[in-house]
């Protein structure tokens, strides 16, 4: 009977988290190129486009995290939770801060556009501070524990119960962000109409 | 030029590499005691670039407005 060789050495990552990061690269550079399109063609209906649509599959993104993902991955025994989790990580690495930053620079330009950004403003201000908070969650808590899920991953013994903290952690954080897209969407219905 | 969205795609690719460092701070010494692969050092390289060339192309629209 053959024996389980213990390893001598730290093993590699998995062989489709290069792949999904290279998919997640792919799709995530579509935004800002599309934004810089049409800043350079001054379409102002190409640049309401992108805003819309990456503010709503950013929102869609995180209310579906949030509400259904969640639900899901808390059913979920530990080691598959962490499965989940070495898929999802790198999928999402590079889409959802691209999609996070289109949205918050293509509406900013949008509202120029529009003659509607003026810092005295208590929607924009309000818009403004919604804005200040889903960034420092993103770089505060998602990006750090998407790049400790990797380290992890590529460790001689991940640790699978830090992997299925960090990633939980990041779902209830989800769930918070999209309170606040709701809540910017209200502003920015306000914007829209007033 | 808008200067003001080029200051602020400055600060937060620069608060992307205070995240960055710190974490690579951590691989590094991770790897010099054998519990980290040199995969994960050279992924996070990877992302960084990633992460980077989106904070390039989002720069290049202060230049178009």
């Amino acid at each position: 009977m053959e024996q389980a060789v213990a390893p001598t050495q730290a093993r590699s990552l998995p062989p489709f988290t290069k792949r999904l990061l290279q998919w997640s690269f792919a799709v995530g550079i579509i935004p800002p190129v599309a934004l810089v399109a049409a800043l350079a063609t001054k379409s102002g209906y190409l640049l309401d486009y992108v805003h819309v649509i990456c503010g709503g599959t950013w929102t869609g993104f995180d209310l579906y995290t949030g509400l259904v993902l969640s639900r899901i991955l808390r059913s979920l025994e530990v080691p598959a939770r962490v499965e989940v989790s070495k898929r999802l990580t790198p999928t999402t690495f590079f889409i959802i801060p691209s999609l996070a930053a289109t949205a918050i620079v293509s509406g900013i330009y949008l509202a120029i556009s529009l003659g509607k950004f003026n810092l005295g403003d208590p929607w924009i201000m309000a818009a403004g501070v919604v804005v200040v908070i889903l960034t420092a969650q993103g770089f505060g808590v998602f990006l750090p524990n998407g790049l400790r899920v990797f380290l992890e991953l590529a460790k001689t013994k991940p640790d699978v119960a830090l992997i299925s903290k960090l990633t939980m952690r990041n779902v209830r954080l989800a769930a918070s962000q999209a309170v606040f897209q709701v809540i910017i969407i209200l502003i920015m219905a306000h914007l829209a109409v007033y | 030029m808008n200067l003001g969205a080029l200051t602020a795609t400055f600060l937060l690719a620069g608060a992307l590499l205070v995240v960055f460092g710190l974490v690579y701070r951590v691989a590094v010494r991770s790897h010099a005691r054998g519990e980290l692969s040199y995969d994960g050092i050279r992924l996070l390289r990877w992302a960084l670039a990633g992460q980077l060339a989106i904070f390039v192309v989002l720069g290049i629209t202060a230049f178009l407005t």
